[in-house]
C-alpha cells in the first residue's frame, strides 16, 4: 500500500467510524449553551470559597503545629550535597519521611497517587537529593502521577535495558528497580537518564526502559537496598526515598 | 458582516449567541475527533455538547487570537472524551456495528479499521488531527497541549503502530 494508498484508506476509516454527526446537534449545542451562563457565577464563587477555606486550614496548621514533636522539615532547605539534577529547581523536601522513615527490602507498590491517573503521566523532571538518614529520588509529572507503580529489589546492580536486551551495570551494590506503568520519559523530559549522584545511598539512577508506555528506572544503592517510595502533589511527583546510613 | 475578533470580544463578555457562532463552524470537526476517540458516535455527540458547555464558561480563558480557539476548542473535546472514557469505563466497543462494518469491508480496510480501533484513544487522537481534520503542526501541538517536536513524534509513532514500514518523512 502506497502512502497516498495509507492516507486515503485510513480517512476512509476515519469516514466509518465517525459516520456525520446528527442534524440536531448544532440545535443541541446552541441550546446547551444557552442555558449554561448561570453556572459562571457559582463556579467563580466556589473558586473564592475554596481558596478561603484552604488559606484557613493552612493559617490553623500553622498555629497548631502538629509536626512540632520532631525535627521540622523545611521546603527549601539546601540538599547536603549538591544534586547532578539537570533540573534547577530544588528538591521538595516536605516529605513524612523526615519524621518516620521506614523502608522496605521487599518488593512492594506504593499507594497510588491519584484515584484518576492520566492514560499516560508524562515526566519532566528526575531530580535526586542527599538528606539526613536518607537519599531521594524525586520523579516529577506534568499532567498528574502515573496510576501503577512497583518497587523491586534485587542483589547485584545488574539491568537489562529494554527493548534491546543489553545488560548495564550501575554503581553500588544492590539495585532497585522502579516501574511505572502508563508512563513516558521522552515527550516532556529532556534532561539526563543516567545520574550518577556520589551520595552515600543512593549511587546512580539510569532509564532502563521507556518503551510502549512503561518507564522503569534503575537505582544503584551503596550497601543494602532499602526505600520507601510515596506520592506527593503540586507538582504531582513520585518520590522514592533510599536510606543512606 | 461582523468581523469576528468582534465576535469572540462579546462570546468573552458573556454573549452566548456570539459563542454559539464562534463555535458552530467547529462543531463538525469536534465531533468527528470524539467519535474516533470514543467510537461511539452517540456518545460522541454528548461529548461534544459537554466540552462546549465547558468551552463556553471557560472563554475568558482563551488566549490568543481567533486563530488560538480552534486548538483550544478540539483540546477541550479531547478531554471531555477522556472523561467519557473514564466515567464509562464499563462500556465497550458497539460489536455489531464494527463486525457489520468489516464484514462488508476490503480485507485491508478492514485490518486497518482494527488495528485502529486497538489503539488507545489517546493514540487515536494524533492521527485524526493530522489525517482526517488534517490541521497544521502547529495547531496539532497546541491541540495536545505539547511541542511541535513532541506532536510530530505522536503522530509517527501511532502511525507506525498501525503500518510499521512507514517513515517519518511519508507521515509528516
Amino acid at each position: 500500500m502506497s502512502n497516498d494508498d495509507f492516507r486515503r484508506e485510513l480517512n476512509s476509516v476515519f469516514d466509518d467510524v465517525s459516520g456525520m454527526p446528527s442534524g440536531g446537534l448544532r440545535d443541541r449545542v446552541r441550546s446547551a449553551v444557552a442555558q449554561a451562563p448561570e453556572a459562571r457565577a457559582p463556579y467563580w464563587i466556589a473558586g473564592v470559597a475554596a481558596a478561603v477555606i484552604a488559606a484557613l486550614i493552612v493559617a490553623v496548621l500553622f498555629v497548631a503545629n502538629p509536626l512540632k514533636n520532631g525535627p521540622s522539615p523545611v521546603g527549601g532547605v539546601p540538599s547536603p550535597s549538591p544534586s547532578p539534577s539537570p533540573v534547577a529547581t530544588a528538591t521538595p523536601t516536605v516529605s513524612p519521611s523526615a519524621q518516620q522513615f521506614q523502608c522496605s527490602v521487599q518488593n512492594f507498590v506504593p499507594k497510588p497517587g491519584s484515584s484518576t491517573p492520566p492514560p499516560v503521566a508524562y515526566v519532566d523532571g528526575l531530580r535526586t537529593g542527599a538528606h539526613t538518614g536518607y537519599d531521594r529520588l524525586t520523579v516529577e509529572f506534568a499532567n498528574g502521577a502515573a496510576g501503577q507503580v512497583e518497587i523491586r529489589f534485587q542483589t547485584g546492580t545488574n539491568f537489562t535495558l529494554s527493548p534491546s536486551g543489553m545488560q548495564t551495570t550501575l554503581k553500588g551494590e544492590n539495585g532497585i528497580l522502579v516501574v511505572i506503568h502508563g508512563a513516558d520519559l521522552h515527550s516532556s523530559y529532556n534532561g539526563s537518564t543516567d545520574i550518577v549522584t556520589g551520595y552515600t545511598g543512593l549511587a546512580e539512577v539510569k532509564r532502563i526502559e521507556d518503551f510502549e508506555g512503561v518507564v522503569q528506572l534503575g537505582l544503584g544503592v551503596n550497601g543494602y537496598a532499602c526505600a520507601q517510595a510515596f506520592f506527593l502533589t503540586n507538582p504531582d511527583r513520585l518520590v522514592i526515598d533510599v536510606r543512606n546510613s | 458582516m461582523e468581523q469576528r475578533p468582534q465576535v469572540l470580544a462579546r462570546a468573552v463578555e458573556g454573549d452566548p449567541e456570539s459563542f454559539s457562532r464562534l463555535i458552530e463552524p467547529l462543531l463538525d470537526q469536534a465531533y468527528r475527533l470524539a467519535a474516533v476517540m470514543l467510537a461511539d458516535r452517540a456518545a460522541a455527540e454528548d461529548a461534544v455538547q459537554e466540552a462546549s458547555i465547558k468551552a463556553w464558561r471557560k472563554v475568558r480563558q482563551l488566549r490568543g487570537d481567533l486563530n488560538s480557539l480552534r486548538p483550544w476548542f478540539l483540546s477541550i473535546v479531547a478531554n471531555e472524551c477522556r472523561m467519557t472514557r473514564r466515567t464509562r469505563w464499563w462500556s465497550v466497543l458497539k460489536l455489531p456495528d464494527i463486525v457489520s462494518a468489516a464484514r462488508e469491508a476490503p480485507e485491508s480496510h478492514a485490518d486497518l479499521r482494527s488495528a485502529l480501533l486497538r489503539l488507545s484513544p489517546d493514540e487515536r487522537l494524533p492521527l485524526v488531527l493530522h489525517f482526517y481534520l488534517d490541521l497544521p503542526l502547529e495547531e496539532l501541538a497546541k491541540t495536545l497541549r505539547v511541542s511541535p517536536a513532541a506532536a510530530k513524534s505522536r503522530v509517527y509513532r501511532a502511525a507506525r503502530r498501525l503500518r510499521a514500514d512507514l517513515t517519518i518523512e511519508e507521515v509528516l
